[in-house]
């Protein structure tokens, strides 16, 4: 028998009251866990990123687009080692017509050099390359929108006017966060044909990696000087910053679910430093009669910091096990599934899960401080007078 | 006049001062209390010789500081002025620290509203100062089961204070107080919350203990009963020795 | 019954314990206070743009202004309908307007850039949506690079202050010469300039995004819908004004609303886990004395009511601390992505009575749930155990 495991018997005391606050630490642990599952779920794009790939764009407004020259100079730059360009393409399925997702007129012989991480099987890509009315699909979306390899689609447009058929030729899996695994990518030429004679041949964006040796920085400068003199300027930003400044929009939002989850892990602090402080003053006397039989008063404090990390890592395992399965399993799928377009990625990490134990312990801890001092501080002669 | 004679078994033993070497001495003690701005000298200018062996009853009116004096000689507090010596050695002083010590393994405490651990059985309760000791389980619980049979209670080691009497847990409290075999035995009230026949046992108990195996007892009550089994019975009035 | 003074007189003795439960019951009241604003704030920016007898006509199949294009000589069969109001002098009441978005620099907070959405105006447009004035400046002049901007995007963004000019383009400087108000509705986080300026500066020569009218009435409509539809080759699509911008606010609201219930769910429930740890200490250390006040005749019944008008007490107090503090985010200006049009959207915190009340409701609601078990323990409670304090 010793300080931790007298410490976990006062637990065993007041099974109800110790019910409660584990309850309360679990709870307390299990919104922590959440809503920084959410934020990282927002924010994991940005992570998982490639770091030579940059996004160009015209400099004013992502809706004016760019001229057709502007690849040609960006491809022949020393520091670009291959670029390829996108125009955006505002499609929707008239049978879903609730889902969003990007569908994108893109150069089918140039995108896959830049993006290496969009895999794809050596014949569908074949089929994408040969078909003009290919379309290749991210796998997430096949499976949102129920299609089927080898079947052919009518999508509707946001801009442009008319059916759109499409060949399904091509599914991709998306091998880093940053790719959206949900697009739909098809000829660019198919676009520009049925394009108004005013906007032929001008491109969205282009999309580029740097040369081995380059910093994607560097040359997203050196691509926005050499265009700076034209009449038609452009902004770069590598991938990173790029889906950065996505989420600098949002950032009221994250702040406040940041703010929010730190707010409810003090609200556990209160509720566990009011149940220890309630279990000191209750046992002043039988701390009294240890410190006379010869215990320190640091042994006092040790007993209350004791039950505090107790409870706080016995809640924190429990918030955890509840955690676990209620998002990996349940409403992860259930968001990931329905609201795919903006949280691809909806699980609790390991990390998040460490720092959650971590900090449910430590906080249990330093919620202690003010019993545990009034247990260091504890006049014997005093309080065995009030007892007695 | 009391009923037992001086001489008998059922009392403490009282030493004579002349030929046994005193176990307490204080010299000049006094001890003084704030309350707000006033100064309250429960003990003024105390001086005390208490013979090794003694059976000692404190006893006085509400304030006259007996019990002051009680926690003075057990090393839990300190006096304003003066000198406490136990056992010879000097403990006014002394750190809160090593006062600490030196009362786990010099004193066994005695209280009026027993103070065991309600979550630990009566064994554990006992062992509790052969924590401090630093002694292996084994020994500790070895120890822990002979303080119980010297209490007559080693059948009820496993059992948790709510699941004894008011008496028995008083002994276990006891037996508590012994296991580390102090040189002096500190009890404040121990029949205060007890029933006639629950006292008179604890009482014997306390006299074997001082009797049979030499412990020297301090006593503070209020029972005139439990005054009568002492061996020397000191009348304190206004933090003075009548 | 008990007298009230026996449980003011019990949680004034607790403070510490009665301080902590307040607080924690005020926290949950303002956070559930704050979610509830927030979501009325957008529901009323969103819900107070655009008129019930107004109409919006786009390109048929695009959702929102940003991808939608008609050709400029549309807009002229648009307006010359009978069911589009006139001015005095007989001119139609509504315009063709070009909507893009621009990216411009955040100030404060982290930097970092945002989008903002730009309106190409006719110099009607203060006849056309008359819930729009100017409150600072002066209006545009049309045909000029002058500009506007809305309140609530005054000083949030390089650029966007009185005096003060953006580039819409290189070498095409706006100038701000007025801030406007409107109704609390989302075009006070818009920039508004004069149509051909935006036009040439954005590449949209002879298109329109989307023509805005005034109907005679709100009957109007139907009529209306049904003309500007009849001729699929113009490919328009026609809706009232209000239900336009409705419909973007709700996916927007709803996000909100279910991460603001979500939340104080937890709140809540942390809350009245709070509530219920102190009330049953409290009974506990009371035990003597409820076992006297049984004694001396009161009921089990008033024994058991009594302690929940003390949770109530404390709850009430609670909720009254977390409104007061909720009212305080009046001042906050929260901005958001605009789902439909990828632009910032600035919103406030709206308080309304309503929502007070249910703020205070719940703050009830959690002390009652919270203090009924104890509650109940305290009742059942025997006189005489209890006195003598087993």
């Amino acid at each position: 028998m010793s300080i931790p495991g007298l410490a976990a018997r006062n637990l065993l005391r007041n099974k109800l009251r110790s019910f409660l606050t584990v309850s309360g630490v679990t709870v307390g642990v299990l919104a922590f866990v959440l809503l920084r599952t959410v934020i990282w779920a927002w924010t994991a794009q940005s992570e998982d990123t490639a770091v030579d790939r940059i996004v160009t764009r015209h400099k004013v407004t992502f809706v004016m687009e760019l001229p057709m020259s502007h690849f040609d100079e960006i491809r022949s730059m020393k520091e670009v080692r291959c670029a390829t360009y996108q125009n955006w393409f505002g499609g929707k399925d008239p049978s879903h017509d609730q889902e969003f997702f990007a569908t994108i007129a893109c150069d089918e012989k140039t995108l896959f050099d830049v993006y290496d991480d969009m895999e794809t099987p050596p014949d569908q890509k074949k089929a994408f390359l040969e078909d003009k009315q290919g379309a290749l699909v991210g796998e997430k979306l096949m499976q949102r929108l129920g299609w089927k390899l080898g079947q052919t689609v009518v999508l509707q447009s946001q801009i442009y006017p008319g059916d759109w058929e499409f060949h399904i030729v091509g599914v991709y899996k998306a091998l880093r966060k940053a790719v959206d695994p949900a697009q739909v990518f098809f000829h660019w030429d198919m676009l520009n044909e049925r394009r108004p004679a005013r906007i032929k041949d001008h491109i969205g964006w282009i999309v580029s990696r740097v040369a081995p040796g380059a910093s994607a920085a560097r040359t997203s400068l050196a691509i926005d000087e050499h265009f700076d003199a034209l009449d038609v300027q452009t902004l770069s930003q590598d991938e990173h910053a790029f889906q950065q400044s996505f989420l600098a929009m949002f950032s009221a939002v994250l702040t406040a679910l940041d703010t929010v989850s730190l707010v409810i892990l003090g609200i556990m602090m209160l509720i566990l430093g009011n149940t220890l402080a309630m279990g000191v003053r209750e046992r002043t006397g039988e701390y009294a009669v240890l410190r006379a039989i010869g215990f320190l008063p640091r042994h006092m404090v040790a007993l209350v910091v004791a039950e505090a990390a107790a409870l706080g890592f016995v809640g924190g395992a429990v918030g955890l096990a509840v955690a676990f399965p209620l998002i990996n399993l349940g409403m992860g799928r259930y968001i990931e599934e329905n609201f795919g377009g903006m949280f691809p990625f909806f699980r609790v990490t390991p990390s998040a899960a460490i720092v959650a134990m971590a900090l449910s312990i430590a906080l249990a801890v330093v919620a202690s401080v003010p019993p545990a001092l009034a247990a260091y501080r504890l006049r014997v002669v005093d309080a065995l007078r009030r007892v007695a | 006049m009391s009923e037992i004679s001086a001489a008998s078994p059922l009392r403490g033993a009282a030493p004579s001062p002349e030929t046994t070497p005193p176990i307490i001495r204080l010299k000049g003690l006094k001890k003084t209390f704030w309350r707000g701005k006033e100064a309250v000298h429960v003990l003024d200018g105390l001086n005390l010789d208490v013979p090794e062996g003694s059976f000692e009853a404190l006893m006085g009116p509400s304030g006259s500081g007996k019990t002051t004096l009680l926690n003075l000689c057990a090393g839990l507090d300190q006096p304003t002025e003066g000198t406490v010596e136990v056992a010879g050695q000097t403990i006014s002083g002394l750190s809160e620290t090593l006062l600490a010590r030196w009362r786990a393994s010099t004193i066994g405490f005695v209280f009026q509203s027993f103070h065991l651990l309600p979550v630990l059985t009566a064994e554990q309760n006992v062992e509790l100062p052969l924590i401090l000791a630093g002694l292996s389980r084994a020994e500790r619980k070895r120890r822990a089961v002979i303080a119980l049979r010297a209490v007559g209670l080693e059948d009820r080691a496993r059992h948790l204070p709510r699941q004894l009497s008011g008496g028995q847990e008083q002994r276990v409290a006891i037996a508590r107080a012994i296991v580390n075999d102090p040189k002096l035995i500190i009890a404040d009230e121990p029949t205060g919350d007890l029933d006639r026949q629950s006292a008179d046992d604890v009482l014997t108990l306390l006299v074997r203990l001082n009797r049979d195996f030499g412990k020297t007892v301090m006593m503070v009550t209020h029972d005139p009963a439990a005054a009568e089994r002492a061996g020397i019975i000191r009348r304190l009035d206004k933090g003075s020795l009548l | 019954m008990i007298p009230i003074a026996y449980n003011l007189g019990s949680l004034g003795v607790r403070r510490r314990t009665t301080a902590t439960a307040v607080l924690g019951i005020a926290l949950v009241v303002f956070v559930l206070a704050g979610a509830l604003m927030l979501t009325a704030g957008i529901r009323r920016t969103l819900g107070s743009t655009g008129r019930a007898d107004g109409a919006l006509v786009i390109r048929k199949g695009s959702d929102a202004e940003l991808s939608s294009n008609i050709d400029q000589a549309s807009v002229g069969l648009i307006l010359e309908g009978p069911e589009v109001r006139r001015s005095e002098k007989g001119a139609a009441l509504g315009s063709g307007e070009v909507v893009v978005v621009t990216a411009l620099e955040k100030i404060g907070t982290k930097g970092g850039v945002s989008n903002v959405n730009v309106r190409g105006v006719a110099d009607n447009v203060w006849l056309v949506r008359p819930e729009a004035h100017i409150v600072d400046g002066v209006p545009a002049k049309a045909g000029t690079d002058e500009a506007v901007i809305g309140a609530r995007i005054r000083g949030r963004f390089k650029g966007v202050e009185l005096g003060q000019s953006l580039e819409l383009r290189k070498g095409r400087p706006a100038r701000i010469v007025g801030v406007f108000e409107a109704g609390g509705s989302s075009f006070e986080s818009e920039i508004w300039a004069d149509v051909d300026t935006v036009r040439t500066a954005f590449g949209r020569e002879g298109l329109v995004s989307s023509t805005t009218v005034q109907l005679l009435s709100m009957g109007s409509f139907d009529a209306f819908k049904a003309r500007i539809e009849h001729d699929k080759n113009l490919g328009l699509e026609a809706m009232r004004e209000s239900i336009y911008y409705e419909k973007q606010s709700e996916n927007l609201a709803k996000f909100i609303g279910v991460l603001g219930w979500l939340i104080s769910a937890f709140f809540s429930i942390g809350a009245m886990i709070g509530a219920m740890i102190t009330m049953y200490a409290s009974v506990s250390s009371r035990e003597r004395e409820i076992g006297t006040l049984r004694a001396l005749g009161f009921s089990r019944r008033s024994v058991l009511a009594s302690f929940m008008l003390e949770a109530c007490l404390v709850s009430l107090l609670g909720g009254a601390v977390g409104c007061a503090a909720s009212l305080a985010l009046g001042v906050v200006r929260f901005s958001m992505i605009n789902f439909a049009t990828w632009s910032e959207i600035v919103f406030v915190f709206e308080p309304t009575a309503r929502i007070l009340v249910i703020a205070m409701v719940s703050a009830v609601a959690m002390g009652v749930l919270g203090g009924f078990l104890p509650a109940v323990r305290a009742a059942r409670l025997r006189p005489v155990e209890a006195m003598r304090g087993e």
